[in-house]
């Protein structure tokens, strides 16, 4: 990625939780929210339909403010349950990447930031799926 | 019987685990007689016993051998006389066990809960946002299914109120439950 395109590239935040799913998307540098899908307006899920539609329907809501920023291109972070793409894709995380795709974003790097939960010990990392 | 009380750190694990066999010793549950019931706390055995492999030194972590904790329970099941055993630990959803207790405290009361008990701000947040999106919980369905999980909201109960939702679950007395709480909007 060329230097002077910096600015047509952004980060899409995919935050998937047991039974939801919300997308924040930035800058580059991460400090500045360009769209944002909170809590409320984000469709709850149905885990066990893997709810494809909800993700679109967020994606949707926040396609057209993305593209006014002169956003492009987005690399990807998911943080949740499933964030392992190798593994277990998660409720709305691979959904999200994919309608993001259809929306005729390009898709730069996808990169899995779930936290760990550790207290002086933590699971090997792949372990449970993340 | 195995129970796993499993949970993100800060949740309350060891302190309700802990309530819970003092209750039991004192008789405080019918259908749950002192001696039937061990409570071993993993975090302390993964230490004494160094079952671990690796360190993550950017948690100050241990990284846990899930292979030797998980022979390490079963000798230790084998040798105890308890038909009931609670295996207090955030790792205890990764081994095998009958029943799974998660439990679940707002990201907000979690953070503060272990800023009060003197943890790192760093160690704080990751569990806070561990806990917002459901990881422990995410992981326990995906290792158990649901039929065998309960989840207990513990924000706004007592120590003693945690200990006797464990005691309801090890008696038979409460439905399996999944996704009853929502903290994304915490992040
Ligand atoms: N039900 C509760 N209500 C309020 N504070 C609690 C409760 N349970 C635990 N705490 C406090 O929160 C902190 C974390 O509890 P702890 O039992 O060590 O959690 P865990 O074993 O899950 O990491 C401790 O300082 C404890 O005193
Ligand atoms: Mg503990």
């Amino acid at each position: 990625m060329a230097e002077q395109e910096d600015d047509k590239w952004g980060i899409a935040h995919v935050h998937a939780s047991y039974n939801n799913t919300v997308m924040t998307v930035t800058d580059l540098t991460g400090a500045e929210t360009i769209a944002k899908s909170s809590g409320g307006t984000a469709v709850k899920q149905n885990r066990d339909e893997a709810s494809p539609y909800a993700a679109m329907q967020m994606v949707e809501s926040l396609a057209d403010e993305i593209r006014a920023a002169g956003i492009e291109g987005l690399h990807v972070r998911v943080r949740g349950p499933g964030g392992n793409l190798q593994k277990s894709p998660g409720p709305g995380a691979q959904a999200a990447i994919r309608a993001l795709a259809r929306e005729d974003f390009e898709i730069g790097r996808i990169e899995d930031v779930t936290p760990i939960p550790h207290d002086g010990s933590r699971a090997p990392k792949g372990k449970g799926g993340f | 019987m195995r129970v796993a009380v499993t949970g993100t750190p800060g949740t309350g694990k060891t302190t309700a685990t802990d309530r819970l066999r003092e209750r039991v010793d004192a008789s405080q549950y019918d259908a749950l007689d002192a001696d039937e019931v061990d409570v071993v706390h993993l975090n302390d055995v993964v230490q004494d016993e160094e079952l671990y492999d690796d360190v993550d030194e950017a948690r100050d972590s241990v990284v846990v051998d899930l292979d030797a904790l998980a022979a390490w329970v079963d000798e230790y099941v084998a040798a105890s006389d308890a038909s009931v055993v609670v295996l207090d630990s955030h790792l205890a959803h990764h081994l095998d066990v009958d029943r799974v207790v998660v439990l679940r405290c707002h990201p907000e009361t979690l953070e503060a809960r272990l800023a009060d008990r003197g943890e790192p701000a760093a160690k704080a947040a990751e569990n806070a946002e561990s806990e917002a999106l459901d990881v422990v919980l995410g992981e326990t369905v995906d290792a158990h299914g649901t039929e065998s999980v309960y989840e207990i909201a513990t924000t706004d109960q007592a120590p003693d109120e945690v200990a006797d939702a464990i005691a309801a679950v090890i008696a038979g007395e409460r439905e399996p439950s999944a996704g009853t709480v929502d903290y994304i909007e915490y992040l």
